[in-house]
């Protein structure tokens, strides 16, 4: 690595260091209580204790399963629902309407209604956030069947294929980038989802620590909540790249070339 | 089909969508009608108008909508601006860009609903912390995109500006903002629309006098579904409205970009 | 046994109906072409030359008038006419190999396997069966787009501007290929160009299309020996023939049409 190189690195280090450090002389100065701002070592040891007792890990298994099943549910049905709207045309015109309207209502404004019917269990949770999960991926798997080139159906067409090898030779693999962004929004979606449904309904989950931590004033905890949801949802994210590697390598190379 | 086609523009683009939402009442009203569900659950249509105007006649659903409103514009303004400060900061600047990149980027992972128990351990259940937990959700999409939209601008059109000389201040009013305009006018329309959906996400976890998302949490507490129901509807008319507001700023204030598309 | 790959175009009539406008794109279109000729058509851009072809591969619904192979009334797209559009068209996500494999039904079988060998030899692309589209040139791709559409044998070959995108000096080269295929495979060609020495090069027969409503104005033998010589007194005869279909043997005036 050159040194200039690595002084412009460091440099992306100063502010976070300053914040820090000031954050440090605040808290230990009392300027601000150590209530509301615990010492940045402080959080480093509620993150070990909690880590250690197992509580940390169980949440969050919690929170995980959930998110696993709504976006497992919530993408698959978003995948068929923009398929469907996207491959045939009458169910575009009858369907597309419908549910560009529903789109646009936030997932939260669903909550009372999903709480009256589901109660404030297991299935509020999973049904809630694969509502959210289900919008992205029906949209990008939309868009992505809308735009495969006309130029490249052609072709297949010249060759007599049947709808169905056709989807899978050309609308499929033409798609697919899009729809893997649909996997990815909805996926981070979903990961939000999650916390606020476990800050509105009781029941194990990260969100749910955080929220008895924050009735506490347990601030450590609450800010180990944020720093875990954070690298949580960054894995996870970064899971979806490796993903999107392996089934895109014709496209990347093509991008730099 | 050729009876469609005769229809004027208006009807026959609306025609099919409208086929499914007659569709969609029709199954409601025939769902309630022979009670498949007990009210409780899914009230009647009717029921849903009647609860509407109640709301409507005793100023409940314009006090919410309106403090909610109130809200939004507070905590729009305040992350947008600093979004727009930090985000062409950084947009011109290399050095302010290696600054402050790399925290941003660790800020931004958060979900923002997770900022919610840190936001009431820190300021409250007040209006602060509802104002803040949107001027956060409504920062980060402004910063992004005045970033990226300033970075976007060719460098071929900051050359023109070099080779007649143009001041740095001349350079920034005449070639980058312009540039960057429909990529800044689109965050707007992001956060706008993340700031609607902030704002009830706040308003059900801290309890306030009035506003949408208030109304709503009562609406499940008390089990009235015709009410919960008239939310969803009100909450999603207000996000077309947001979408179709700003979305006709955009294509205004971009029209010169038309001739790419 | 006769050959296959007579078409016959008669009366051929294709109209286009917007809202409030009544569009003839082409008009009394009358054409025979034998099996195993070479035939181009030429003609400005909007004379509906590619409508035509469009028609013929069977990518365009609604004619009037009759489009019969060996006999046969067209329906929709078919195996035996093979096609290559100007853009090569070739599958990003898919190898070369699968590529040209497309028209068959079961590419994978060693049967299938040996075809399209055989015809990436044909068009000078052995050892090119794993590469990507991206990683080819501009010629290479349509080398691809020509043995995918021999691939399935199709009686009839239909080329759409193939080389329009090249540069002059592939572009020369690929005159000598694409002649070497024909002569090789022996099938019936229909190219359409607005390239003149191209035309003359290549083809037996050269139909000069006039625009608006598109129709034929004139159709051109061309009656020289093979490999043809671009700089050879015949063949600037027959290309004074042509430009003059177009007024333009003095000048080139040029405007814009969409």
């Amino acid at each position: 690595m050159k040194i200039h190189v690595f002084f412009s690195r460091l440099l992306g280090l100063l502010i976070p260091l300053f914040l820090v450090a000031s954050w440090h002389y605040l808290s230990v100065h009392e300027v601000v209580p150590t209530t509301l701002l615990p010492l940045p070592s402080v959080l480093f040891d509620t993150w070990w204790d909690m880590q250690k007792s197992g509580e940390l890990l169980l949440n969050m298994k919690m929170s995980l399963l959930r998110v696993g099943g709504g976006f497992l549910v919530g993408a698959s049905v978003g995948f068929l629902l923009g398929t469907v709207m996207g491959v045939w045309k009458p169910v575009e015109l009858y369907l597309y309407p419908v549910f560009n309207f529903f789109r646009q209502v936030p997932v939260v404004a669903w909550i009372p209604f999903l709480l009256i019917w589901l109660g404030i269990g297991e299935w509020f949770k999973i049904v809630f956030i694969s509502c959210g999960a289900i919008i992205p991926m029906a949209l990008k798997t939309f868009e992505g069947i809308r735009g495969v080139p006309t130029s490249y159906l052609e072709v297949v067409r010249a060759f007599e294929y049947g709808k169905f090898r056709m989807f899978r030779t050309v609308i499929l693999p033409s798609a697919l980038p899009s729809i893997l962004t649909g996997l990815r929004i909805s996926l981070s979606e979903a990961w939000m989802l999650v916390i606020g449904a476990e800050l509105v309904a009781a029941g194990e989950g990260i969100g749910n620590v955080m929220i008895i931590a924050r009735r506490l004033f347990q601030t450590d905890v609450v800010l180990v909540g944020v720093v875990v949801i954070a690298v949580t949802g960054f894995i996870m994210d970064k899971l979806l790249d490796l993903l999107e590697t392996r089934f895109l390598g014709w496209r990347r190379i093509q991008n730099v070339q | 089909m050729s009876s469609i086609a005769n229809l004027p523009a208006v009807i026959r683009n609306r025609y099919h969508g409208f086929i499914s939402f007659l569709f969609l009442l029709g199954l409601w009203s025939a769902a309630s009608h022979y009670n498949l569900f007990s009210r409780e659950y899914l009230p009647t249509p009717v029921a849903v108008v009647t609860a509407f105007i109640r709301l409507l006649s005793s100023g409940q659903l314009c006090i919410s909508l309106g403090s909610s409103l109130l809200r939004i514009i507070a905590g729009f303004f305040v992350g947008t601006s600093l979004g727009f400060v930090f985000g062409a900061a950084m947009g011109v600047s290399q050095t302010m860009e290696k600054l402050f990149a790399p925290l941003f980027n660790a800020l931004r992972q958060v979900p923002v609903i997770g900022w919610i128990p840190l936001i009431i351990v820190w300021c409250g259940i007040a209006e602060t912390s509802k104002i803040t937990f949107i001027a956060i959700g409504a920062f980060f999409p402004i910063l992004i995109s005045t970033f990226e939209g300033i970075r976007s601008v060719s460098p071929s059109y900051v050359d023109v500006a070099r080779v007649f000389e143009y001041s740095r201040f001349k350079l920034l009013s005449t070639i980058v903002l312009p540039g960057a305009l429909p990529g800044i006018v689109s965050g707007i329309r992001l956060s706008m629309g993340t700031s609607w959906l902030l704002v009830v996400w706040a308003e059900i976890n801290t309890r306030s006098a009035a506003g949408i998302g208030d109304l709503l949490t009562r609406s499940s507490e008390g089990k009235k579904a015709d009410v919960a129901f008239v939310c969803i509807i009100v909450i999603g008319i207000v996000a077309c409205l947001i979408n179709e507001l700003f979305g006709q700023l955009e294509t205004r204030l971009s029209s010169w970009r038309k001739s790419y598309r | 046994m006769e050959r296959l790959g007579t078409l016959e175009v008669k009366h051929l009539q294709k109209r286009y109906r917007t809202r409030n406008d009544d569009l003839t794109v082409l008009d009394d279109i009358n054409l025979t072409v034998q099996p195993g000729e070479f035939i181009s058509i030429i003609g400005s851009s909007g004379c509906g030359k590619t409508t035509f072809l469009r028609l013929v591969v069977g990518l365009e619904k609604g004619y009037e008038g009759e489009i019969l192979l060996d006999g046969q009334k067209l329906n929709g797209p078919s195996l035996k006419r093979g096609v290559v559009f100007q853009d090569h068209r070739l599958l990003p996500w898919f190898s070369i190999e699968k590529n040209v494999g497309l028209g068959l039904k079961h590419p994978k079988s060693a049967e299938s396997r040996k075809t399209i060998q055989e015809h990436l030899e044909l068009v000078g692309l052995k050892g090119f069966e794993k590469h990507y589209p991206h990683q080819l040139s501009g010629g290479m791709s349509q080398r691809a787009a020509i043995a995918r559409a021999l691939v399935n044998r199709p009686e009839i070959l239909l080329l759409d501007e193939p080389l329009g995108a090249l540069d002059a000096l592939t572009r020369m080269y690929m005159h000598q290929e694409l002649e070497r295929i024909w002569k090789q495979e022996g099938i019936t060609m229909i190219m359409i160009t607005h390239d003149v020495d191209e035309a003359i090069v290549l083809s037996d027969k050269i139909v000069v299309m006039s625009s608006r409503p598109g129709t034929i104005k004139k159709i051109i033998p061309v009656p020289l020996a093979r490999p043809r010589d671009r700089a050879s007194y015949d063949f600037v005869k027959i290309k004074e023939e042509v430009l003059e279909e177009f007024q333009l043997h003095t000048d080139y005036p040029f405007t814009y049409t969409i």
